[in-house]
């Protein structure tokens, strides 16, 4: 049977579609009569969703002028 | 003075430009594309190589954009090249990337589990119910920033090009070289430290 913490190792898995047929069903039953992995599941899928928004780099000015520049010495060949 | 131009919003017209050279479109690619190319680039090398590498990509891309056939996207072309630069540079110098993938679960949601499986402390919050109201707060966002810019190189490129880049799975294990199952612990682990980070700040108020 599948406990909480075998469901929280694949909870990721699980929001990304990624578990195979039997698996995907054994963690919807469980949902079923479990509240706090259902609180879990959905407070990983909000996380996956804030990251969406925020995890990219925020490259400085300068060095974006670096690179235009390089270009555009390349770009006259 | 010069009229500004418009951004190129559709790939195969901003494709289209590079090959024909136009340097508004370059400068427009480059502002565009340069974080994901850093974050590949970020994966396999110390920071200031990184960034040397992403500039040689471009000055290279100048060329090689005129044969760019269009059998992936330019996004995933142009991470293909980083990666690839990355991966000569470590051959040259005879080094490989260290790769520690470890568990699935993270310590902070490890202990929260009494010994039959069962959660000893539950998630707190259901922050599925804040959603909005997360995402609106400006401390939050500082934090979540904090937090991200904190996450190990190979976690944080994985989750950014997963993430925010919106890469297939697929894609980003070839661009990272990596199994398919280790892209599903470093993306997980992330999950679960920012799930942390937001589990704590909201009782705390505090990052």
């Amino acid at each position: 049977m599948l406990m909480c913490r075998d469901l929280a190792r694949i909870g990721s898995d699980y929001i990304d579609g990624q578990l195979s047929t039997a698996d995907n069903f054994s963690v919807k039953m469980h949902l079923l009569m479990c509240r706090h992995c259902r609180s879990f599941i959905g407070n990983l899928r909000e996380s996956a969703q804030l990251m969406k928004g925020h995890a990219d780099y925020h490259l400085y000015e300068e060095y974006l002028r670096r690179l235009e520049s390089s270009i555009d010495e390349a770009l006259k060949g | 003075m010069a009229l500004p131009t418009e951004r190129i919003t559709d790939d195969s017209n901003l494709v289209s430009a590079l090959q024909a050279g136009d340097q508004q479109a370059f400068h427009q690619a480059v502002r565009e594309f340069s974080p994901g190319m850093l974050a590949v680039a970020r994966y396999y090398l110390d920071p200031s190589s990184a960034e040397d590498v992403v500039q040689e990509t471009w000055v290279n891309v100048v060329e090689a954009v005129k044969k760019f056939e269009g059998r992936s996207g330019l996004k995933t072309w142009l991470h293909r090249i980083v990666a690839n630069r990355c991966k000569n540079r470590l051959r040259t110098a005879n080094r490989e990337v260290s790769s520690e993938f470890g568990e699935a679960l993270e310590p902070g949601i490890a202990s929260r589990f009494e010994s039959g499986g069962r959660w000893a402390t539950p998630p707190r919050l259901r922050l599925e119910e804040h959603a909005e109201l997360l995402m609106e707060n400006g401390a939050l966002n500082d934090c979540l920033d904090k937090h991200l810019s904190a996450l190990p190189e190979q976690q944080r490129s994985a989750v950014m090009l997963y993430e925010a880049h919106q890469h297939k799975a697929e894609d980003v294990c070839n661009i990272l070289d990596i199994s398919a199952s280790n892209l599903r612990v470093l993306v997980h682990r992330a999950r679960q430290k920012i799930y942390l980070m937001v589990e704590d700040f909201q009782e705390t108020g505090e990052c």
